[in-house]
């Protein structure tokens, strides 16, 4: 939405500006400024109609021309949540109603209109210039920017205007950035505040056991995954890859590390997202004798040595590589762990400079076409997240998917291109990790979002 | 400055991607160098760096959010200040109290028991040391809040006691020593056996003659120490989650926003020089010998 506002606090940015549609906790897509949306049959023309009596911050009233403004301001600015979709036109039928037709068909067009970069902000700013306007944001979103301080600590207050009557109930909502995990569940702890985001893995037993803290969680958008880069010398062999996933106990790692957090993943797609075909994909589960037969068939019968790139400052990161290490090991892969700081990190993976390594990837909205059209476009920008994987059978199918209206069909789609995925290996997913958040017990109706944001609409905080 | 120019752009490690996130095209990734000016040679980059630097006085805008750095450093010094100042108060206390209980009671238990003890925290990191305080003394006892800087003067104060401790801690050891040293040695020089031979009460001995011969070494040690009292100050503002220049030089250099870093760089090398000046006034005013010496 504005690059500087999301490298900081793309956490805010949902509080104070809102989308036509919407996605729930469960990763529904639900009506939200908009009070209905209709989808024409061929899927080129969609129609929303705005709620009545809809307002900014400011207390002037939302209209469709505002939606026109700022939907095709985010067509011209891209950005990172770019809208994927070829748009042909963007209307305003009348005061309330919104038309935008589409060149082709693209079904996952909708969910990403639910995305917080397509938030609705008012015509031509308000009347002011782009760089005032971000610094005093008005929007439809529950709360307001009373303070946005550089340091990363935003303020906010209610929006006495929000359309969800009676709502929020709380009178002002503190974000702080605290950079230190440790230093962040003392604070929470001794009820500095009343509730952290992105709480490690290793921390929730503490905090869930804690005598007035608790932890709320949901699944997440996010699958962990080791990532090879086909084009390196030994992971081009694709019975070399089949040989790791084979050598690898999936299951073990994920109870050994995620403490009942996460499930185990057989794709790349996470369980709440639809069509991720987790139950009926045959992936190559752990089996150390088929893993040394694979292994026989490939290039390299006597095993090999290469290297596996990790960011550091996560311990479960680091752990997973240990574990990856150990099983190559049986089989005669010695993996050397490379162990480098984040930013030089993506520099690395940016530039194809790895043989395999570990990260996540997220969808952006609950739609499969967003994990699989990163993780298997040759031709995108990502190279196949970096891995160079190339499928022709994978890449039509990917943009059949892309075509095909929501129903039976597409879930067939999406099922023989996982399965691909799941044969040839170009990454091993290892687990679908649940969010969560660490909360005072005192804190009630925070809801938390398969994207990691949090809803503050009903919460209330008991005395 | 120009070292620190040239080798922070020498680690791997690009803004714009940290900016706009795994998910951003090359597209955006490359205008987002344009809007930059990260897409230009590196020498004119430095020509303007420098240029920058002597019209506004400044290192330039923060890569991340586009706030001028001084605007930031500014907003952030304050606090860091006030720690360092409140560390160097508690550790010339603490220091003074230790050395000369060690002094008096030369050779005692009680002058062993202050000897082992800078023995034992010199080898403590200084980041553990906060981390342990955190769990006794705020989440266990509630005594001080666990982090962040409170309301209003003396909630800073306040919040601001236990970082100040923790620093401290790392100071106190060295200073102890060598005041001890120091006192020991006047405490038997030849003017002040003359005074105990004037029968001056011993107390007046101590604290007027002996602590303001002996402050001296200790006070210059103490502005050596400076540059590491400042390098304690950085690690203690993240283990306690204080927003100063320490905290801020961490996420700089997470997210390679190279003209914050210069601009931190660039006021700690002159405030150790300020430093510097200010303590060897105070010890020509301590020590008048040393007046009109180079």
């Amino acid at each position: 939405m504005h690059n500087q506002i999301t490298s900081n606090n793309a956490f805010a940015i949902d509080k104070v500006f809102e989308p036509l549609v919407a996605f729930d906790n469960k990763g529904e897509i639900v009506d939200w400024l908009a009070k209905s949306h209709n989808i024409s049959d061929d899927g080129l023309t969609y129609t929303f109609v705005l709620r009545d009596g809809l307002k900014f911050s400011n207390g002037t009233d939302v209209t469709a021309e505002d939606a026109v403004f700022s939907l095709e301001r985010h067509l011209k600015v891209g950005g990172p949540l770019a809208i994927s979709a070829k748009v042909d036109t963007v209307k305003a039928t009348d005061s309330h109603t919104l038309v935008i037709t589409l060149k082709e068909p693209y079904t996952p067009f909708i969910s990403e209109l639910s995305n917080f970069s397509n938030g609705i902000i008012p015509n031509n700013f308000g009347g002011v210039t782009e760089e005032e306007f971000f610094k005093k944001p008005v929007g439809t979103g529950p709360f307001v920017v009373e303070q946005w301080d550089p340091a990363g600590d935003v303020t906010f207050t209610k929006n006495t205007h929000y359309w969800q009557e009676g709502k929020p109930s709380v009178d002002k909502l503190v974000y702080k950035l605290i950079e230190d995990d440790s230093q962040a569940i003392n604070q929470l702890k001794a009820g500095e505040v009343d509730a952290i985001e992105s709480l490690a893995l290793q921390n929730a037993d503490e905090i869930k056991n804690g005598a007035d803290t608790t932890v709320v969680t949901n699944g997440s958008w996010v699958t962990e995954q080791l990532f090879f880069n086909t084009l390196d010398k030994h992971f081009s062999d694709v019975h070399v890859r089949r040989a790791l996933a084979l050598a690898l106990d999936r299951d073990g790692l994920t109870k050994a590390l995620t403490f009942g957090y996460a499930q185990t993943a057989n794709s790349l797609l996470p369980t709440t997202i639809p069509y991720n075909s987790n139950d009926t994909l045959k992936a190559l589960n752990f089996d150390v004798n088929a893993a040394k037969a694979e292994l026989a068939k490939s290039a390299f019968p006597d095993g090999f040595t290469t290297k596996l790139l990790v960011a550091s400052g996560n311990s479960t990161r680091a752990q997973e590589a240990q574990i990856i290490q150990a099983a190559g090991k049986q089989i005669g892969i010695n993996i050397e762990i490379e162990s480098i700081e984040l930013a030089t990190f993506r520099e690395r993976f940016f530039a194809y400079d790895f043989a395999a390594m570990l990260n996540s990837g997220q969808a952006d909205s609950p739609e499969a076409n967003s994990i699989v059209a990163f993780q298997t476009d040759p031709d995108g920008f990502s190279k196949s997240y970096w891995t160079h994987y190339t499928n022709d059978e994978v890449t039509k199918l990917l943009y059949k998917g892309q075509q095909t209206p929501d129903g039976d069909g597409r879930a067939e789609i999406y099922s023989k291109l996982l399965q691909t995925l799941a044969d040839e290996v170009p990454y091993i997913p290892l687990y679908y990790p649940d969010i969560l958040i660490g909360v005072r017990s005192s804190v009630d109706g925070i809801v938390v979002l398969p994207n990691g944001s949090v809803r503050f609409e009903d919460v209330r905080i008991q005395k | 400055m120009t070292a620190v120019f040239f080798l922070i752009r020498m680690v791997p490690g690009d803004p714009a991607k940290m900016i706009l996130g795994e998910y951003s095209t090359p597209e955006a990734v490359e205008s987002m160098h344009h809007a930059l000016g990260l897409d230009l040679p590196l020498g004119e980059q430095f020509i303007r760096f420098v240029k920058t630097l002597f019209t506004q006085g400044d290192t330039g805008n923060s890569i991340i959010n586009g706030t001028s750095t001084r605007e930031l450093i500014a907003d952030r010094a304050p606090v860091t200040l006030l720690l360092i100042g409140m560390a160097c108060a508690l550790s010339i206390v603490i220091a003074l109290v230790l050395a000369t209980l060690a002094a008096t009671h030369k050779d005692k238990l009680l002058d062993h028991l202050i000897r082992i003890f800078p023995t034992v925290t010199l080898g403590m990191p200084i980041f553990w040391v906060g981390i342990l305080l955190i769990l006794l003394l705020s989440v266990h006892l509630h005594w001080f809040p666990v982090g962040g800087v409170g309301e209003g003067w003396w909630g800073t104060l306040y919040s601001l006691t236990l970082p100040a401790i923790t620093v401290a801690f790392s100071q106190i050891p060295t200073l102890v020593r060598s005041l001890r040293a120091q006192m020991l040695e006047v405490l038997e020089s030849d003017f002040v056996v003359t005074l105990k031979a004037a029968r001056l009460p011993s107390r007046v001995i101590l604290f007027k003659h002996v602590l303001r011969n002996a402050a001296l070494p200790t006070l210059i040690l103490l502005g050596v120490n400076i540059s590491y009292l400042i390098g304690g100050t950085l690690v203690v503002e993240q283990v306690f989650g204080i927003k100063g220049i320490g905290s801020l030089l961490f996420s700089s250099i997470s997210k390679r926003d190279f003209p914050v870093i210069q601009g931190i760089a660039l006021y700690c090398a002159v405030s150790v020089v300020i430093i510097s000046l200010l303590i060897e006034l105070l010890s020509r005013w301590l020590d008048p010998r040393t007046k009109g010496k180079p």
